[in-house]
């Protein structure tokens, strides 16, 4: 085989790299390119009653959006406490004791749901929760936001506890503590920061969930009380606000977007922290 | 760990949730449906919330079929949309559901035309040609011939529709319905129907921006959305042969020929009546209300804001480009809300 000419190798080298080069760049340029242009048409209507103040009626300037912060918040409240305890639960499962077929069903369910389409989600809470209690409400929006969570958390818990080397468990078991202790005083403690993050990963992914909240939550031009009315939240009112004709509107959607992916971002580099320093303490 | 960090994140919405006290705060009724209507909806239950403070009305626009879907449900308390229902759907629906009138609006064929300023007419055989995809060029003989004297350009017309279920879109195939025997017969009327020809919006505000941003096209859109964009919008050819510019009084003329023949349960559709005047794409749009409400409190509160929305909401129409309710229809309504049953 002859070998190509050194020129041709080396052009070929600039262009690939070239290539590669320019994809990240355009990764994170576009990741810049949002945030700035969301900053800079939310940052405007962002002040004090934006976040105190409940929506204006339409055709009145002002209002805020305080009833969706507090409705995303209290979905998230009500998706973690469901997420939560089943994800961590079952990525524990996986990870410690699911070694035979039944592990590989579940951790295959698991995959499935989390491939299924959140709006497909968002049916599942309307006809099982919406429809018996003829009520839209956060306890339907929370349920449907906690299943969502379910798979991410499993398949991260079990990912991470996985990360855990086994002599720290052979060491466990051979000073005689049995397995289930050995999974709870040792494993888990070693893996938790990691855990945490993935579990905070997954919520800041259902935050920005808006199609299962849409016939769900619904939304709520007021507060919502406890957890069977319709509620509002960010994501929902920035898409209503987003598609109306009115300029005041518009404004608001930018500042909800802008509150909204502060949050994200803000949840995702608490996330790579927790995640950072664990990897630097082992 | 995880449960002091999570405590952190979420006391703060708890604390809000507890902070609102629970005794004296009002009834929330809940409705959702149509889009039409929606800025005046919404400035009626804020203004209706200053004079009753034991109700607040939260009121969605998810578009006229979900507003029809969701009151069969059950799952709001009131449903609104811009086509009435049909038998069928009143068939399904648990109870026996009235329809109230609450204000008229106009649809508008806007257009984006450049080098023409000045608002064109358009008569019924052209409108229907253009979106049954025959009339396919602005200098059409058939556009031309109303409009002497203003120099229509040689391209070919885009036309644009909605793309989702739409009361609008019941409101302006009902009318090309009426106007063409071949649109009745290939295309027919509905929220949404077969489009022939045409790119799709979402929702009025999709149709306004398409609009606006392509050049030689034409759409249809509530009048307030035209209005707030500021986008030219046709005269239309009426049943009596004349050219009218959507207005308040043009689309209040509309329902005036339909109080004469006014069902006892409202359904009727006002596009492309007999008179002088008239402008012939409008509608009422309805508030759906379940004859035998479930609850003391808000089947009251529900009663009280129909009877309020009658007296004292009707003159909010005007300013937001809808057209109020003829006396006649507001006194066929007060008859109407006595049949609604509140239990004690």
């Amino acid at each position: 085989m002859r070998a190509r000419p050194y020129a041709l190798r080396k052009a070929t080298n600039a262009v690939a790299l070239g290539l590669t080069g320019a994809a990240a760049a355009l990764t994170l340029g576009i990741l810049f390119a949002i945030l700035a242009y969301i900053a800079a048409n939310g940052a405007s209507a962002l002040n004090w009653d934006f976040f105190t103040k409940l929506p204006a009626p339409v055709g009145e300037t002002g209002g805020g959006l305080a009833n969706a912060i507090v409705g995303t918040l209290k979905l998230l409240l009500l998706a973690s406490a469901i997420g939560i305890p089943v994800g961590f639960l079952g990525g524990v499962y996986l990870a410690e004791f699911g070694h035979g077929r039944t592990g590989f069903v579940v951790r295959y369910a698991s995959d499935v749901l989390n491939g299924v389409p959140s709006i497909v989600i968002g049916i599942v809470a309307y006809t099982l929760i919406v429809l018996p209690m003829k009520q839209f409400s956060s306890l339907a929006g929370g349920v449907a936001l906690g299943i969502i969570m379910i798979p991410t958390v499993v398949r991260s818990t079990e990912e991470l506890l996985k990360l855990v080397p086994s002599n720290v468990r052979e060491a466990a078991l051979a000073l005689g503590v049995n397995e289930w202790k050995t999974v709870l005083f040792v494993v888990i403690p070693t893996a938790l920061r990691g855990v945490l993050a993935g579990v905070l990963l997954s919520l800041a992914r259902v935050a920005g969930e808006t199609a299962p909240l849409l016939f769900t939550a619904l939304s709520n031009r007021y507060w919502s009380h406890g957890w069977l009315e319709p509620t509002a939240s960010l994501p929902v009112m920035v898409y209503t606000y987003a598609i109306a004709p009115y300029d005041d509107w518009h404004r608001q959607a930018w500042a909800g977007a802008l509150v909204l992916i502060t949050m994200v971002l803000g949840v995702n580099i608490l996330a790579r922290l927790g995640v950072s320093r664990r990897a630097s303490a082992s | 760990m995880i449960l002091k960090s999570l405590r952190m994140l979420l006391v703060p919405a708890a604390l809000f949730t507890v902070a609102l006290p629970a005794s004296a705060r009002p009834a929330l009724v809940n409705g959702a449906g149509a889009t039409f209507p929606y800025p005046i909806y919404s400035k009626w239950f804020a203004e209706y919330a200053k004079t009753d403070d034991k109700v607040n009305f939260n009121y969605q626009s998810i578009g006229s079929g979900g507003g029809i879907r969701q009151v069969t449900a059950g799952t709001v308390d009131f449903g609104a949309t811009d086509g009435p229902m049909s038998d069928d759907q009143l068939k399904q629906a648990p109870g026996e559901l009235i329809h109230f009138p609450t204000v008229l609006g106009g649809v508008v064929a806007v257009y984006n035309v450049p080098g023409v300023t000045g608002t064109l007419n358009l008569s019924q055989k052209a409108l229907a040609g253009i979106f049954i995809g025959r009339v396919t060029k602005w200098n059409d003989a058939a556009i031309a011939s109303a409009n002497s004297g203003v120099s229509l350009p040689p391209n070919d017309i885009i036309v644009v529709h909605r793309s989702d279920g739409s009361g609008t879109t019941f409101i302006w195939t009902d009318f090309l319905s009426k106007a063409s025997p071949e649109w009745s017969k290939q295309v027919g009327k509905g929220t949404s129907v077969n489009w022939p020809v045409g790119l799709g919006g979402k929702g009025n505000e999709g149709v306004t921006g398409l609009v606006k941003q392509t050049p030689h096209s034409i759409g249809y859109v509530e009048l307030g959305y035209a209005q707030h964009n500021k986008i030219p919008f046709a005269k239309i050819e009426n049943a009596a042969g004349e050219y009218v510019d959507c207005s308040q009084e043009s689309v209040t003329k509309a329902a005036a020929a339909a109080v004469a023949t006014m069902p006892a349960d409202f359904r009727v559709s006002i596009t492309n009546p007999a008179g002088s005047g008239v402008y012939p794409i409008a509608s009422f749009t309805w508030l759906l209300v379940y004859r035998q409400q479930k609850e003391a409190v808000k089947g009251a509160a529900l009663v009280r804001f129909l009877r309020w929305m009658l007296r004292d909401g009707q003159r909010f129409a005007g300013p937001l480009g809808y057209a109020p309710l003829p006396p006649e229809v507001i006194s066929l309504e007060e008859t109407a809300i006595e049949k609604i049953n509140v239990p004690s």
